[in-house]
């Protein structure tokens, strides 16, 4: 007997994964109901990008460098990671400048005590100025416009392409993806900076990219079943399960670099900058492989059943060794298909059907052989 | 067949390996962002009265303005009450001033007459110096545009318009060295070689609201500005259209010339002497981007605040050194497991990854580096963490290509036969996954601006870089691979092919 890895390998998994759809839906229906209160609730907590905050300029006349200043903040006691240290240099001027979202009073006062010790000046020589965003409305506007005629051309695309269930299917796994990334924001309530935004976006494009492709081959096998009696989540299942090793293989392609920069780089290597943004795609790419084949799919299978071409069949579905012949042959096999069978045959006259109409080929007419 | 396909492989290979030699032979870099290498910091204090709105509205202008350059992705924030402007990778602190320092008031003056620019060294066609032509025929002059109010809807009225828009006045007769009545001064076009002898300031671009946009009417650019209702606008305007319909003293051409940091923009012609419905229509012989350069000075021209001389300071990387060496270390060690993983699964194909990932990493660098040099593009760490990501996506057409490889190897086809077919199905998936990025990134690079347009800009690259490597190099080297000896030996990909017996039962 073949192991589960096995199997997987030679693409000979049989899952059910059409007839355990409701599983699917509920699980990601609890995940974003809970998104949603969540953001309803508490919001997303945003970055000094898009609130503004304070600034810190203190001149340099020792040997005060932006990592040591980076020490000398997190030493007073600030653990955010959305400080920002830049060092300003005009000739032989340099001044060190610390941006950080709104702060009490008293936060402001040590920071300002902890820099002019750090760079041996009184404390009135070290400014604080309040910041506004950088990230300025109109920016957020202008994407949030783009966005949406984003999406409108793509399902205008995807409809054209392929079909509009499809387009539909498509669009419901995206906003399944951008829901929950969103709704672990602000769950965690982690800080929301530029970068985030872009992994959002990096997220939405990885989960359109890969819902086409498991749609893709959707459609071929739409095209190959066409003549035989099969039921739309018969096709949903065996397309999902054949693209299932592509698409564990493509998401640990994916996910593989983004763990690393998150263990690696964030926790070991100790770039804190880059935490947020790793646990955000981490979270978002497999949200992304996870809805293209139980959200995306059985959605669809689920708006096709009821056309008029397959809701003859609807409901039934080949499982196990029904599907493999099914896979193999392109016909359906088994007690249920004969049930199937037999109920559209009801009424009708039985025919028999000649011998030579059940093989794929016409016997080969006999030699003639000389006498 | 055979010969093409290797013509193909070794054609990619070099002109990869060249257009990656010749960028590290000019010296051509990847310019950082900000956050990764710093660049100039220019600060701008407000001089005078200024209200605490008016500033906020400058700082949106300043933003506008500096983000439609390019997608360097500049960082514009207020800061008390200065205005402070990071732009990545500046070295050169002139042009970070030139990017920034402009005041960018929009004047509306009466043209009075026109001139040859004798500094100019572009040759207006037809006039000065052509043997052929009359000398200053006022035909040919290509800066002529109109003016006209799209009034009433009736399609004539804004022909007519587009009809006679040749009514500069003849250059020959001007001497702009004469003495200059107060208030009157002599400022250069921006690009047609002419010298405007302008009167006294009559409005400023704040007569327009800021929804300027460029259009086609029939068949050509015109550029559509809304003016503002009562006094402040619609009542300037009509006063200064009136007085150049009529053609004056003050206004003897009957153009009005729309002037930006001292430089003519362009000098149109007033058709109508009232503009009832408050809209105002420029139309002449412009191009696409010289339509929309004018109706972006329209937009954003006027800050209504007056900044000092800027400032500039070189400011450092905010993130530290440490935050980069990080990033690409353990980028480089994801890279490093994906490639591993793929040697594992795919066996000896997995070289084939190995070398297009090579081929598109190459192909990305000289492309950064080529625009970093000539659009002033720049790489921040959320770029670079895209494009770590979107190498799942790249390594995805190859899972998708060998995938259905060994299906149909398993399936009892010779791997030669499998190679061929199976790109032929995984070139359609992929074509059609990556139009849809494509499409993704286009739309959002053109609607956006900032770290959006940074982001569509590097999903765009990379998807076109993964479609034309697939097709021009790892076709090529699949199938050519498919017939060597050594692949169709045994277990090369991990699954046996099955004999003819073992697939009947």
């Amino acid at each position: 007997m073949l192991s589960g890895f096995g199997r997987l390998y030679r693409g000979e998994t049989r899952i059910n994964f059409f007839g355990r759809r409701r599983v699917s839906f509920l699980a990601s229906g609890i995940v974003l109901v809970v998104a949603v209160i969540s953001l309803f609730s508490q919001g997303l907590k945003l970055g000094m990008d898009f609130k503004g905050g304070l600034a810190f300029e203190a001149p340099v006349s020792g040997t005060l460098t932006v990592d040591s200043a980076a020490k000398v903040i997190r030493d007073a006691g600030m653990t955010e990671s959305d400080i920002k240290i830049q060092m300003l240099s005009s000739g032989d001027n340099k001044r060190v400048r610390i941006q950080m979202g709104v702060q009490t009073s008293d936060v402001q006062k040590k920071v300002q005590a902890a820099l002019s010790e750090a760079s041996k000046v009184t404390i009135d020589e070290i400014s604080v100025s309040s910041v506004s965003s950088s990230w300025g409305r109109s920016i957020t506007i202008q994407a949030i416009q783009a966005l949406f005629v984003f999406l409108g051309v793509i399902a205008l695309f995807i409809a054209w392409r392929f079909e509009w269930r499809m387009a539909l299917s498509a669009l419901a796994a995206l906003i399944h993806d951008l829901g929950i990334s969103v709704g672990v924001y602000s769950f965690l309530q982690l800080e929301v900076t530029p970068a985030t935004v872009v992994a959002f976006l990096t997220i939405m494009g990885f989960s359109l990219y890969d819902t086409i492709v498991v749609f893709d081959k959707v459609h071929d096998n739409n095209a190959r079943f066409s003549g035989s009696k099969v039921s739309y989540g018969d096709i949903v299942n065996i397309s999902m399960n054949q693209v299932l090793m592509r698409s564990l293989n493509t998401s640990i392609a994916a996910l593989l670099p983004v763990i690393s920069i998150l263990v690696l780089g964030a926790w070991v290597l100790g770039a804190v900058a880059l935490e947020e943004f790793a646990l955000a795609l981490l979270i978002g790419l497999s949200a992304g492989t996870y809805s293209s084949i139980y959200i995306a799919a059985p959605l669809l299978g689920v708006l096709k059943e009821r056309t008029t071409e397959f809701v003859s069949m609807r409901g039934h579905l080949s499982l196990g060794a029904d599907m493999s012949h099914l896979m193999k042959t392109g016909t359906p096999i088994g007690r249920r298909a004969a049930a199937r069978l037999a109920d559209a045959l009801e009424g009708a006259e039985p025919v028999s059907i000649p011998i030579e109409a059940l093989l794929s080929h016409p016997p080969r007419p006999r030699k003639k052989t000389r006498r | 067949m055979n010969r093409r396909l290797i013509f193909t492989l070794v054609m990619t290979i070099v002109v990869t390996l060249s257009m990656f030699v010749a960028n590290q032979a000019s010296g051509n870099r990847p310019a950082l962002g900000l956050d990764l290498q710093g660049g100039a910091s220019v600060t701008l204090t407000p001089v005078g009265d200024f209200t605490d709105a008016a500033l906020t509205v400058a700082v949106d202008i300043i933003r506008q303005r500096v983000d439609s350059i390019g997608v360097s992705e500049p960082e514009i924030i207020r800061q008390g009450n200065t205005v402070v402007v990071n732009l990545p990778g500046v070295k050169d602190q002139q042009r970070a001033l030139e990017l920034v320092g402009r005041t960018g008031s929009v004047e509306l003056r009466p043209v009075i007459n026109v001139a040859q620019n004798p500094e100019s060294t572009s040759a207006t066609p037809g006039v000065g110096g052509s043997t052929t032509t009359v000398a200053g025929s006022p035909t040919s002059v290509a800066s002529s545009s109109t003016l006209a109010s799209p009034t009433g809807g009736i399609g004539s009225t804004r022909r007519a318009a587009a009809d006679t828009s040749t009514s500069v006045p003849s250059p020959s007769t001007v001497d702009p060295t004469t003495e200059l009545a107060p208030g009157q001064t002599v400022l250069p076009g921006r690009k047609d070689g002419l010298i405007y002898l302008l009167g006294p300031v009559e409005a400023t671009g704040e007569v327009f609201n800021s929804d300027s946009s460029a259009q086609i009417d029939a068949g050509n650019w015109v550029v559509v500005a809304n003016l503002k209702k009562g006094a402040e606008g619609e009542a300037q305007w009509n006063a200064l259209a009136t007085k150049c319909f009529n053609g004056g003293a003050e206004c003897p051409s009957k153009a009005i010339a729309i002037v930006l940091d001292d430089e003519v923009i362009s000098a149109p012609t007033v058709q109508t002497p009232t503009f009832d419905n408050g809209s105002v229509q420029i139309s002449g012989s412009f191009t696409k981007s010289e339509a929309e350069d004018l109706a972006r000075v329209l937009q954003f021209g006027a800050v209504p605040v007056k900044f000092d001389a800027p400032t500039v300071q070189t400011v450092s990387a905010s993130l530290g050194k440490d935050s980069l060496r990080a990033a690409l270390i353990s980028g480089g060690i994801g890279v490093l497991l994906v490639l591993l993983f793929l040697l594992l699964y795919y066996r000896l194909l997995a070289l084939v990854v190995v070398a297009g990932l090579g081929l598109s990493g190459l192909l990305m660098w000289s492309i950064i580096s080529w625009l970093s040099k000539t659009n002033g593009l720049a790489l921040t760490i959320s770029g670079a963490a895209g494009i770590i990501v979107s190498i799942g996506v790249t390594v995805d057409s190859y899972v998708v290509f060998f995938e259905k490889l060994k299906d149909d190897v398993q399936a009892g086809r010779t791997l030669r036969n499998s190679a061929a077919r199976g790109f032929e199905n995984a070139w359609k998936t992929i074509l059609v996954a990556n139009t849809v990025s494509l499409i993704g990134a286009v739309i959002l690079w053109w609607l956006t601006v900032g770290a959006v347009r940074g982001f569509a800009f590097f999903l765009g690259l990379s998807t076109i870089i993964d479609i034309v490597i697939s097709y021009l190099f790892t076709r090529p080297a699949v199938l050519l691979l498919a017939r060597t000896r050594l692949f169709n030996r045994g277990r090369v990909l991990g699954v046996a092919r099955k004999t003819t017996q073992e697939v009947a039962a």
